[in-house]
């Protein structure tokens, strides 16, 4: 383990109840400096309890954490000086226009006026939003105003940039021009990023580590390749077939190229490490198992297997909250 | 520099929302239209159908009396009606509020000494109308006997009221500019004040401030400043709207003005405070709407803005004592119309003053600086 002052990010047995539910249980991780480290859940995992209160605005029920190198609970304001945070919500304000939000965000934290205008300058240039500076926020669409709020949350050269779910809502351009600018930030400064999301594709493309949360706890943690090493064969084959499906599946189970077998429905996914190769075989094992194949797909492993592999297919409703009855939604119990 | 980002932030937004701030100044104003207009001080028009049975002397006197309250202060729109029915009738249906009837041997009762009657029909459910006619028709009457009375016998020491005024006359729509001011001041410091935090809230918006290192009072005092700032800005441009609509002027020049001024700023900080303590913790923008509009009946009616506290009943007026509202009206009435020195509004300004205090105290206990 490294020195703790040389880590970004460290947990220790972090945890956060409401009432008797727990959702971040015990969780323990560190983030290195530089690194794009990923939180990969589905909803309702406690992605965004956790970075709550990793970003102070949520007290842990128990455990500790420290961030940029102060503890999140006894130098929470240090810890806010050295983080920059872009919430879930889209947070702008709407009546500001575009320089006016990162201005003033920037004072917030004491940046000096012309630093706070230089900065202000090249990161609208970053994202993409100098021409559209002048104009007030309502008539960007939510890929601008994404872009604007990393502009915003970069104004003070945040040591750590946290960023919840950063690209939820946002069409296909718009996720790939938000990559683009953290791929950007991470070659080009040493900022260490953590992200959440519950897009595979977003933490494969971006995270140098991930790990998959759920049910408010880390099941798994590694780099993407390395999470694939994780379960059995790089490549899965899809078949359809046309005869007892548990009947082909069994024999194929016997079979050695054959690492995993799993049936989702009418289909049989089967784990392989040699995709391509092995279909001629697989083909007359389902033969000689008295069925036939009706269609035949091939693709690498995603990290979507992985997750669905340690994360299971049921639904994630929200667990249930208390509604007040005098005030319907008005008088929320603690966010 | 931390708390002024946060006054240029609100500040930038509400002059981007003019209609908001529209509102805020308008709808006292309508009030002020409206309630000046609708419950004048005196009533005017008030139907009267009049049956003459009698056409002597006195029964003409009668008339000339009440074509005389038409003329001139305009109390009643006579009706001549020839039968006593009639009129009865019309009074219940609702198409006149009062029947004066005079009966056939009226002027020779009067002229003979006797008790001499003139029949009187109201329409008594309608409580404010029906003891304005009585009061207005039994002083007409009463000129006529007077004047009978005074053919005889002269009364020598009889005590005759002749009001005087004190102060500038003031009309009734002049005397409701107190009251709309403090109403302007508790909308804008609601519109400006709790309003917006309970917004940014629920937008989830102040989760990226709280992330900053903001402290707990930078974020206060910014909240407090900007919406201070523009309360009073609403309030006297209310003050001087209020007083280009009635035509009036401030009693004591300038240095009244300032006084207004200090008086508005003091109401608007503690008004601010208020809302913040009652409703900062609220987690939708509906949640203060309702319980904006219920507070602003309960604290604006009971203020003497349009009705005088000494007449309240006892228990209206021991809550009025306590409201800050009534003070303020009290307050900014003494400094406007009478052009009164601090020590007249010195009560009510200790009262506004300590009130500010308290509830400074306890919204600034209310207010976390977590989600
Ligand atoms: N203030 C709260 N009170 C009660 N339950 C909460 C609160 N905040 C979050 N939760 C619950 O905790 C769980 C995790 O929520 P969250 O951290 O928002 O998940 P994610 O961001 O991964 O979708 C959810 O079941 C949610 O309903
Ligand atoms: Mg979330």
């Amino acid at each position: 383990m490294m020195e703790p002052d040389s880590a970004a990010i460290l947990t220790e047995d972090l945890t956060k109840r409401f009432g008797n539910f727990t959702a971040v249980d015990s969780v323990n991780f560190e983030v290195r400096r530089g690194e794009v480290f990923g939180m990969l859940g589905p909803n309702g995992a406690g992605k965004t309890t956790l970075v709550r209160m990793l970003t102070t605005l949520l007290p842990p029920t128990s455990g500790r954490a420290t961030v940029a190198g102060e503890d999140i609970g006894r130098h929470a304001r240090k810890v806010r000086e050295r983080i920059g945070v872009i919430p879930q919500a889209l947070t702008s304000d709407l009546d500001l226009t575009g320089w006016e939000n990162v201005d003033i965000y920037g004072c917030f934290y004491g940046v000096p006026r012309s630093e706070r205008h230089k900065r202000a300058h090249r990161l609208l240039e970053m994202v993409r939003l100098s021409d559209r500076a002048n104009d007030l926020v309502a008539t960007y669409s939510g890929g601008m105003r994404r872009r604007l709020e990393i502009a915003r949350g970069l104004i003070h050269s945040p040591r750590v940039l946290f960023l919840d779910e950063p690209t939820i809502g946002l069409d296909p351009q718009s996720r790939r021009a938000v990559w683009d600018l953290l791929l950007e930030l991470h070659n080009e400064s040493e900022i260490t990023v953590s992200l959440t999301t519950h897009y595979m594709d977003e933490a494969e493309q971006l995270c140098d580590r991930i790990a998959i949360v759920d049910h408010g706890k880390i099941i798994a943690l590694d780099t993407p390749a390395g999470l694939k090493k994780l379960v059995n064969g790089s490549d899965r084959v899809e078949v359809q077939v046309d005869g007892n499906s548990e009947q082909v599946a069994a024999s194929l189970r016997t079979q050695t190229y054959v690492s995993e077998v799993t049936i989702d429905g009418d289909k049989l996914i089967i784990a392989t490490d040699d995709g391509a190769h092995v279909i001629p075989r697989l083909i007359e094992s389902v033969e000689s198992a008295g069925s036939r194949v009706t269609s035949l797909n091939v693709h690498q492993l995603s990290l979507e297997d992985v997750f669905i592999r340690f994360t299971g297919r049921t639904l994630r409703d929200e667990a249930a909250k208390k509604v007040s009855f005098l005030v319907g939604a008005g008088m929320p119990q603690q966010r | 520099m931390k708390t002024l980002a946060i006054m240029r932030r609100d500040l930038l937004k509400l002059m981007r929302n003019p209609l908001t701030l529209l509102s805020t100044v308008l709808m006292p104003i309508i009030y002020l239209v409206v309630i000046g207009n609708s419950f004048q001080g005196q009533l005017r028009h008030l139907p009267v159908a009049v049956v003459a049975q009698d056409h002597g002397i006195y029964a003409r006197r009668v008339v000339e009396q009440l074509l005389a309250l038409q003329a001139g202060p305009k109390t009643v729109t006579l009706s001549f009606v020839s039968d006593p029915g009639t009129a009865i009738a019309g009074v219940r249906n609702g198409e006149y509020k009062g029947a004066v009837i005079i009966p056939p041997n009226f002027s020779h009762s009067v002229a003979e000494g006797r008790i001499a009657e003139i029949g009187l029909f109201t329409d008594n459910v309608d409580t404010v109308s029906s003891s304005t006619l009585e009061s207005v028709l039994s002083d007409a009457a009463a000129s006529i006997k007077v004047d009978f009375v005074t053919a005889r016998e002269p009364k020598l020491n009889e005590i005759v009221m002749r009001p005087s005024w004190l102060f500038t006359y003031v009309d009734y729509d002049r005397s409701l500019i107190p009251g709309v001011i403090v109403m302007a001041i508790f909308m804008g410091s609601l519109m400006a004040g709790v309003f917006n935090w309970v917004m940014d809230k629920f937008m989830g918006v102040t989760e990226c401030y709280l992330v900053t290192p903001l402290s707990r009072w930078n974020i206060a005092a910014g909240i407090l400043g900007s919406g201070v700032t523009i309360t009073s800005a609403v309030a006297v441009f209310v003050l001087f709207l209020g007083l280009l609509i009635t035509r009036g002027t401030i009693e004591g020049g300038f240095p009244a003005l300032m006084t207004l001024i200090g008086i508005i700023v003091i109401t608007s900080t503690g008004l601010l405070a208020m809302t913040f303590a009652i409703l900062g913790r609220a987690g939708h923008p509906r949640l203060v709407g309702t319980f904006a509009g219920f507070l602003n009946v309960i604290l604006f009616f009971p203020s003497g803005a349009i009705y005088p506290v000494e007449s309240f009943p006892p228990w209206l007026r021991s809550f009025a004592a306590y409201n800050p509202e009534t003070h303020a009206v009290n307050a900014i009435k003494q400094i406007l119309f009478k052009g009164a020195d601090f020590a007249a509004v010195m009560h009510d300004l200790a009262f506004l003053l300590v009130f500010m205090g308290i509830t400074l105290t306890l919204a600034s206990m209310s207010f976390k600086r977590t989600l």
